[in-house]
């Protein structure tokens, strides 16, 4: 029975998986003498990586990205509407909470132009700041695409989050309120320390799922304007799928992938001590 | 600091539902007040909101002479011991002690000698560094004693702090905590469902069912005096024996025929009350006696067919079948009766407790010097001051303990 | 107000206590809520304004109202076909996805295959894989087999990438169901695939559905798949379509951008609807997120 499934994944996953390793190490190109003619070549995708302006400029840019937008941002807006929710007279958490997770569920092409829409000279952010000729999405990229990003995403923190609230002992958060503690210190002294495992649980994931986003930036930007938002993603897709370097592409998709590996583990070692 | 609490026609309606329904109880200063009653009967809502983790929906409640409705808990000054204890399970027994004080911003040095002194007290000195993952029920059920002392409140709550421990840790608690107001005296409102605790240890007791408070008063009136059927039954074990009977005039005297017997009723002032034709008659276990065993004062003989012996050691719980009625009885250890013997048995008649059948209030009041009186109006009497003739009494819903002679209405 | 509460205030005698009723800390949370719901709301907005205005613009504006954009875009093949193939495209992946899932999923729970533990771990890792480790030489198997450019295996390519969360997602739902059931079966008699189909199936429905739910709603968005494996402009699904026609600035109108991504966006929304009404235990993907 798991037969079909192992077959599929074996094919178009772990093959390609493993093939990307080898293939990272390459020369291989798309099109050219390259496409037939190809050897290993040892570091030498290595080498040029770090000697590559870009390469490094990218690496520099994903990690912007995923700690402001994802690693911060959700993290903090995603706490901070499941409290607020809990606070809220129904009518707004139904509302809001719609709201919220409506963003999350729209396709993200969906978010990409109603966020270049958003963000264009005269668009709606343009005429609410008083500067009709600003492009906003030229002027701060990395601000925006990590904001639409932060907008897109939040939703999966804050059910993250609630979860987390929902069960938390009311018994112990009532006794450090007849206790005298005030909000603030139940807060920072009571509920954060209970809701550890969440916090980090949600730390993990949402880094996992930043770090290989796509969709979103590149349809907004292109990775522009120049190289100003090519993260990583984007970068492995240029030089792969434009410049037709398919080794030194998969190249660099293995730092990603490297990345992404230390944070799973570090996800998995902290999910099962939880157990 | 002595404090009274006192609740001031105090509802709590949820939704539809009405959790509390008009409470008027005072809580003296330095008074350990047992709120008893069975599950669902408001005793916890009671306390809750005397917490402020609920909100009256009607009513005032006072901590000392200020009206506390509208204060957060947080400063009103109580401390709280939960039936689960609460404890903050990520820290330590010593910060758990501490973090009241703490957050009250109290200095360093203070904090530490408090909690040293309270875990002395509790017998908490070697597990200062400990978890409460790490503790037995009984060590954290002092942390959480602990963690109420330490702040000296004025009031302190306790809802059903005994009930998560086994039988003889609880036996032992019970006295720790009676020993433990004695020497603090700090005025005291304790939650239980179980009957046992409240009559040893509150220095009164309120009986609570369906939201309404049923009667306030000492344990030993309480249990000699029940003001209704349901106060009768909830209190005293094994429970009290409720058989049917009915007003009777013998000879032109009142009478009460129930069991095959008809007993007259001695009542020394007239009674001004129409007494109910159907009544319910109540008699504990203890004045149904086995006749050759019975002390003189168990006048009365009634013959019974015994239907289960059940031994408990120093005594024995027979329960018979009398004229068609189930009764327990409580017999020596080692009667020799058996299932299906006819015995006799003595009642004494001074210790019957008479309810009118339908509405289960109880007409028949006995002082001390052993007189017995129907209350003008029983209902008022135990839960008003329509009644009282002390006019230094202090408060609304406390029944008259001694009724002396009362003026005509 | 209640019967009770009209009944109490009837009587004489009860005693109100004036509340502050709304404290200031709830007015702040409840109006931040709204500051933040603004945010959220707003991007949206111009969605649904630009789509039924004559003359829109990238901004937000009061809308001369007019049906014609949709008219139009409903009119126009082209939009059917992208439908078409998004409906292909997600429906394969789909039902490929969710079945091959179940078929993986009951051994994992219910058998004692050795290297479990370590497997089920491989699965959450690779879940977390990004997508552009994968894509480059699966673009070269599929440029060898000559499968580029069909929806249908695009599709396959888009089931083994949502196969590692759906299988996990999957033994989860089966894990919940009682192993009582089925011994009791197989002590009838009942083969395995017997059981699997009559006793485990039926009470597994409500996680199949999620499983499908969420399969289909990630693949209806799905860009860089379809974007790397499918070139001709032919058979283009929802999400490239719009892509393209973001890119080619002034020569498309704002209002038909506007519809084609709201009625692209409808079916989704609608799935994520049916699925928190009837799965409210959805969202919790299965109890996997303890906290």
């Amino acid at each position: 029975m798991l037969a079909p499934a192992l077959a599929l994944l074996g094919m178009l996953f772990i093959f390609p998986v493993l093939y990307s390793t080898y293939l990272g190490f390459t020369n291989l190109e798309l099109v050219g003498s390259r496409s037939h003619d190809y050897s290993f070549t040892g570091l030498e995708n290595v080498t040029r990586m770090l000697g590559d302006y870009v390469f490094i400029k990218s690496t520099w840019l994903t990690a912007v990205f995923v700690l402001g937008s994802a690693i911060i941002g959700q993290s903090v807006l995603g706490m901070a509407l499941a409290m607020l929710l809990r606070k809220a007279v129904l009518p707004i958490r139904a509302v809001v909470g719609s709201v919220v997770i409506i963003a999350w569920v729209l396709p993200e092409i969906t978010v990409a132009l109603v966020w270049y829409a958003f963000s264009q000279a005269g668009g709606t952010l343009s005429l609410l700041l008083r500067h009709p000729d600003s492009n906003y999405l030229v002027l701060v990229p990395m601000l925006i695409v990590s904001v639409a990003n932060l907008w897109r995403n939040v939703a999966f923190s804050m059910l993250v989050f609630s979860a987390g609230l929902r069960n938390l002992p009311t018994e112990v958060l009532e006794a450090a309120e007849v206790e005298g503690a005030s909000a603030w210190r139940r807060y920072w002294l009571v509920i954060v320390p209970l809701l550890k495992p969440t916090i980090v649980t949600n730390l993990l994931l949402v880094t996992i799922l930043n770090l290989s986003e796509f969709t979103l930036i590149y349809a907004m930007t292109q990775g522009g304007p120049g190289t100003d938002t090519m993260t990583l993603p984007l970068y492995v897709y240029q030089e792969a799928f434009v410049f037709n370097q398919l080794g030194y592409g998969t190249a660099i998709s293995l730092v990603l992938v490297v990345f992404g590996a230390v944070f799973s583990l570090l996800f998995v070692r902290a999910a099962r001590t939880q157990v | 600091m002595l404090t009274q609490v006192r609740f001031e026609g105090v509802y709590k309606l949820f939704g539809a539902e009405t959790a509390v329904e008009d409470l008027n109880l005072t809580v003296e200063a330095g008074e350990f007040m047992v709120l008893v009653g069975p599950s669902g009967c408001g005793k916890t809502t009671t306390l809750r909101m005397l917490a402020g983790l609920e909100r009256p929906s009607y009513g005032r409640i006072y901590i000392g002479d200020k009206v506390v409705n509208n204060v957060s808990p947080r400063f009103r000054d109580i401390a709280m011991v939960f039936q689960s204890y609460a404890l903050y399970p990520h820290m330590d027994v010593y910060d758990n002690l501490a973090f009241g004080m703490r957050a009250r911003g109290a200095a360093r040095a203070d904090v530490d000698r408090r909690v040293k002194e309270t875990a002395e007290v509790l017998g908490l000195g070697q597990l200062l560094k400990r978890r409460p993952a790490e503790l037995s029920g009984g060590q954290r059920q002092r942390v959480a004693l602990g963690r109420a002392l330490i702040r000296q409140p004025q009031v302190f709550l306790m809802d059903e702090p005994l009930s998560n421990l086994d039988a003889g840790l609880r036996v032992q608690m019970r006295a720790e905590l009676s020993r433990l107001h004695r020497r603090f005296n700090v005025t005291t409102l304790y939650v239980t469902h179980d009957q046992v605790e409240a009559m040893t240890m509150g220095d009164r007791i309120a009986v609570m069912n369906g939201g309404r408070l049923q009667q306030v008063d000492v344990p030993e009136t309480i249990y000699d005096n029940p003001a209704n059927i349901f106060v009768a039954g909830f209190i005293g074990s094994p429970r009290m024996n409720f058989v049917p009977g009915r007003m009777v005039s013998d000879g032109g005297r009142p009478a009460v025929r129930f069991l095959d017997v008809t007993l007259p009723i001695h009542l020394t002032a007239a009674s001004t009350h129409e007494a109910p034709e159907e009544v319910t008659v109540g008699i504990r276990p203890e004045d149904l006696v086995w006749r050759p065993a019975a002390p003189p004062s168990c006048t009365v003989a009634l013959p019974a067919e015994v239907d289960v012996v059940e031994p408990m050691g120093h005594e024995a719980y027979v329960t018979a079948v009398c004229s068609g009625q189930t009764v327990i009885s409580r017999f020596p250890p080692r009667s020799g009766v058996r299932t299906r013997e006819r015995v006799e048995l003595a009642l004494n008649p001074e210790r019957l407790h008479l309810f009118d059948a339908r509405s289960g209030e109880s007409i028949l009041l006995r002082t001390p010097a052993g007189e017995a009186t129907t209350p003008p109006s029983t209902r008022e009497a135990w839960t008003s001051d329509a009644g009282k003739t002390q006019p230094e009494s202090p408060d609304q819903g406390e029944a008259p303990s001694v009724p002396v002679n009362r003026p005509k209405k | 107000m209640s019967v009770a509460e009209v009944r109490l205030k009837a009587q004489p005698g009860l005693i109100a206590v004036p509340y502050r009723r709304v404290s200031a800390a709830t007015l702040a949370a409840n109006v931040v809520l709204v500051l933040l719901g603004c945010f959220f709301l707003i991007p949206m907005l111009w969605m649904l304004f630009a789509s039924i205005d004559s003359n829109p613009d990238w901004a937000i504006k009061l809308p001369s109202p007019t049906l014609a954009n949709f008219r139009e875009v409903l009119a126009r093949p082209e939009t059917v076909i992208a439908f078409r193939s998004s409906l292909i495209l997600a429906g394969t992946t789909t039902v490929v996805t969710t079945v091959l899932a179940m078929l993986a999923a009951y051994p994992l729970s219910r058998m004692h295959i050795p290297l479990k533990r370590p497997f089920m771990l491989g699965i959450l890792f690779a879940a977390g894989l990004p997508v552009s480790m994968l894509i480059v030489p699966v673009y070269q198997l599929y440029v060898t087999l000559g499968w580029l450019d069909s929806l249908y295996t695009t599709a396959l390519f888009l089931a083994a990438t949502s196969l590692p969360f759906a299988i996990w997602l999957m033994k989860n739902f089966i894990d919940a169901v009682p192993i009582e059931l089925e011994q009791a079966a197989a002590i009838d008699g009942a083969s395995t695939p017997r059981i699997v189909r009559q006793v485990v199936l039926p009470l597994v429905v409500p996680g199949l559905a999620v499983t499908a739910i969420y399969t289909f709603i990630n693949a209806w968005g799905a860009f860089v798949v379809p974007f790397v494996l499918m070139y001709s402009p032919e058979d283009q699904p929802g999400p490239i379509e719009i892509y393209n026609f973001m890119g080619s600035h002034g020569l498309f109108k704002f209002g038909d951008l506007a519809v084609f991504s709201l009625l692209f966006s409808i079916p989704v929304i609608v799935l994520y609807l049916v699925m928190s009404r009837y799965f409210s235990g959805a969202f919790n993907f299965g109890g996997a997120v303890r906290g």
